[in-house]
């Protein structure tokens, strides 16, 4: 239907700020803050101040749905347990530990001596030990997807990052195409799947520069081009492309498992070394950072410390009339204090001064809000049902459906919160059902 | 440790950009109006001064009686505004309420709406009507329901219709001169005449080419079939306007006059082509059916807004009293908008189910029934006219 083609639109990437810089590790930072939440669940703590610790050493523990172990990112000592500013825009009690610089390791973390014969329970228990969760920011726990009752044919790695400013996918995958190539091996074995499929921007050449010599080892995984639009990135575009299905809620529906790929290059190295997720790569970006790049780095380190790293903040930059953003432009929060540490969600941080403020005019009702929308909403309906707060209205609209990609907002040619008004008509479903 | 400003996702903005947002549409469409202002400058000044039937200052009118309606209309405004809004009473104020309101408009549009010789204290009035209760009592921009334009034509016509006919009817100053046109339109015409006639209704004026063109009687901006098809290029590539509204629009009103015109025994392809290039059908689909604020947001909500201001105008136009429905189906369809934008929104997003078929059907029912009663109504009467007048030669 001509009608319900979601086809995305094609954003200025702005991801030549950081692309070309060489990733950098830091893996000393002097204090890491393991923040003891993770999506919506409160974590429970299983150290006490004081206590030493190694790398890759239980400190917490994550109870109730998903539940996994969390682990220390660095070898030290407990110091404190402090509040720090989290991605989800509040402050989160966090474990402080010191590092000693001894890097210690903990007693778990071996070279895997039974590599080819492990079975996908062993796998699933594997990611479980880890603490694997969705590094793409969504953050759901892997092994939850693996353990599904659904037959599974495909698992596509999401490498699209359509997110303009975001790099940190493109760098991890093309520096490390093997273990990229591994991890979806282990994850097709874990899930029983016939198929791997890659997928990536097209114009991302260096990935498919790298991956396909590669490939000739991999019988099973093929790569697929995406184009370059918003939300090419999106789980249900990402499988629409690949396999021509559609599904409601969840990709198991048609025999999907989709997993982005710096939780696959993290699940190579859980297979093979049994080291658990301890370290992800974040983008510091945006027009308001000196020298934007990539860094890879212990979970909990300070976001403050990378920013130094990157040069700083640049002198025109007045912090009153600029954005601290936690994640990507169109989705992230915004920091009030330039005080966030790194958690296992937090793909980027983005300075970038405000735009001028002007006059705007009211909605015009162009509809442009309605014609980007890829779930096919009409936010300015939903507005106006939210204004009388009809909740009949609203849920007739199917305001549930947003995926709050930001679309609407982006395209508002008046510059209407559009976005904010269709996820408070979501919350008003949510009470009201 | 640095304080830095709140926001809210996304980060990006169309509107931030400098050549995007709502005055860059703004300007878009008034660059879409060019074409058929200086069309109607051409056709009402100067073409009959080629002609040698007024004078160089006359030449100028059309222009000024377009300025006058645009100037008159922010003039309404920036006198609500200041009366209305405290905010409003001093030049800053004022001028930052004018500048988002596009005052312009609704007086320009409603000039290009009226024939030339209108008297200026009748597009005074006009322009009240269009801009203060069609746009300023409901909220201002972005809160009217109607169609501010058509409120003011809508107003003219149907109480000071008689003193713009006084005045010099619908012609120009070339064509007043001209007998066999008898001071009325072709549609005027037709709706006297009552024959889909070749001979009776298109013949006095020319031919369908100079339909096409415009140098026929009509108002100073609607004769124009041509130059609204070049704004209509130019305002969908600039995305001002969704490109399919006033094609479906366009295409209703010639499918449905060409039934009418089998119905009536007369299967020529002319008698749709003089439906739609007569009257306001392309300046309505352009302009009028792509309004932003009166018209539904969703793409389904326009592809049904079209069909029925189609099926609409060729009611009105062929079952009413009035010789152009056009205007009328606009402000009726404009009542609608909203229900109807809610209804295709939910249709839209849920798919054709359980939930949203009986809506569908309801709105596609309603659709036909205004179409086939339009094609059936009209062979009584033109069928049964064209007998008597032939019966009585």
């Amino acid at each position: 239907m001509v009608l319900r083609k979601a086809k995305g639109i094609h954003i200025d990437g702005r991801k030549g700020l950081s692309r070309d810089v060489p990733l950098e590790e830091y893996f000393h930072p002097h204090f890491v803050y393991i923040p003891l939440l993770q999506q919506n669940s409160p974590l429970k703590k299983m150290v006490e101040v004081g206590a030493s610790v190694k790398i890759g050493q239980v400190v917490a523990m994550r109870e109730g749905f998903g539940t996994m172990p969390i682990h220390a990112s660095i070898s030290g000592k407990v110091t404190a347990f402090k509040k720090v500013w989290h991605s989800s825009g509040k402050m989160i009690e966090a474990i402080e530990i010191e590092n000693d610089n001894l890097n210690l390791m903990d007693d778990s973390i071996i070279p895997e001596i039974n590599l080819e014969n492990l079975t996908k329970e062993q796998l699933i228990q594997k990611m479980k030990d880890a603490g694997l969760s969705g590094l793409g920011g969504a953050g759901f726990p892997t092994y939850i997807k693996y353990q599904a009752k659904c037959p599974i044919d495909v698992v596509i790695i999401n490498g699209v990052e359509c997110e303009p400013y975001l790099t940190c996918d493109y760098m991890l995958m093309k520096k490390y195409p093997e273990k990229l190539l591994k991890g979806l091996s282990y994850f097709l074995k874990a899930a029983n799947a016939k198929k791997g499929v890659i997928a990536f921007k097209d114009y991302n050449r260096p990935i498919r520069e790298a991956l396909e010599p590669l490939l000739s080892k991999y019988p099973r995984i093929t790569l697929q081009g995406m184009k370059d639009v918003y939300p090419a990135g999106w789980e249900k575009f990402v499988v629409e492309q690949v396999t021509g299905k559609t599904y409601k809620k969840l990709p198991s529906e048609v025999g999907v498992i989709v997993d982005n790929s710096a939780t696959a290059i993290a699940f190579a190295d859980m297979v093979e070394n049994n080291i658990p997720l301890i370290s992800r790569v974040i983008t510091i970006t945006g027009e308001g950072i000196s020298k934007p790049q990539n860094f890879h780095v212990p979970l909990g380190t300070k976001v403050s410390d990378l920013i130094e790293m990157s040069g700083g903040y640049r002198p025109d930059l007045d912090p009153k009339d600029s954005w601290y953003i936690a994640g990507g432009p169109m989705t992230g929060r915004a920091i009030l204090i330039d005080d966030l540490i790194v958690n296992d969600t937090l793909g980027a941080v983005i300075v970038k001064p405000m735009p001028a403020p002007t006059l705007h005019p009211e909605c015009l009702g162009c509809g442009r809000c309605s014609d980007v929308c890829p779930v096919f909403l009409t936010p300015t309906s939903i507005k106006n049902a939210l204004d009388r707060k009809d909740v009949k209205l609203i849920k007739s609209l199917a305001a549930d459906k947003c995926i709050a990609c930001g679309l609407c907002s982006y395209v508002c040619p008046s510059h209407i919160e559009i976005t904010d008004y269709v996820a408070k008509a979501k919350d008003l479903l949510a009470k009201g059902a | 440790m640095a304080r830095f400003s709140g926001g809210k996702a996304p980060f990006l903005r169309i509107s931030d950009l400098d050549n995007q947002g709502t005055k860059t549409i703004m300007r878009d469409f008034m660059i879409g109006l060019l074409p058929v202002v200086l069309f109607a400058w051409y056709k009402n000044g100067i073409m009959v001064y080629i002609a040698g039937n007024i004078t160089f200052l006359e030449m100028l009118y059309p222009l000024v009686f377009m300025f006058l309606g645009g100037f008159l209309s922010v003039l309404y405004e920036a006198i609500f505004f200041y009366v209305t809004d405290k905010e409003a009473r001093n030049f800053k104020g004022l001028l930052a309420k004018v500048k988002v309101s596009y005052g312009l408009f609704p007086g320009l549009i409603l000039a290009l709406l009226l024939p030339l010789y209108t008297p200026i204290w009748v597009l005074m009035f006009g322009c009240f009507m269009a801009t203060i209760v069609g746009k300023m009592l409901f909220g201002g921009f972005g809160y009217n329901i109607f169609n501010p334009a058509v409120v003011g034509r809508v107003a003219i016509m149907f109480t000071l219709l008689a003193v713009v006919n006084a005045a010099g009817g619908f012609m120009n100053g070339s064509e007043v001169l001209v007998d066999s046109y008898a001071g009325a339109t072709p549609l005027t015409l037709f709706s006297i005449s009552k024959q889909i006639d070749y001979q009776t209704i298109v013949a006095p004026y020319g031919n369908l080419w100079d339909f096409f063109i415009g140098t026929i009687p009509g108002s100073l901006g609607e004769t124009s079939f041509l130059f609204c098809l070049v704004s209509y290029i130019w305002l969908s590539v600039r995305k001002v306007i969704n490109w399919s509204t006033p094609l479906i629009y366009v295409l209703t009103v010639f499918i449905l006059s060409w039934l009418i015109g089998i119905a009536n025994g007369d299967a020529g392809i002319w008698f749709p082509l003089y439906s739609i290039f007569s009257g306001g059908v392309a300046f309505g689909a352009v302009f009028m059916a792509t309004e932003p604020v009166t018209t539904p947001r969703n793409p389904l909500g326009k592809v049904f807004f079209a069909l029925f201001i189609g099926a609409l105008t060729v009611l009105f136009r062929f079952i009413g009293v009035y010789p152009e429905g056009v205007a009328t189906s606009i402000i009726v369809m404009n009542i609608f908008t909203i229900p109807l934008d809610n209804v295709t929104a939910s249709i839209r997003v849920l798919g054709v189910n359980k939930r949203t078929f009986g809506k569908l059907a309801f709105i596609v029912l309603l659709l036909v029934a205004v179409m086939v009663y339009a094609v059936l109504k009209s062979i009584n009467m033109y069928s049964l006219s064209a007998f008597m007048i032939g019966g009585l030669i």
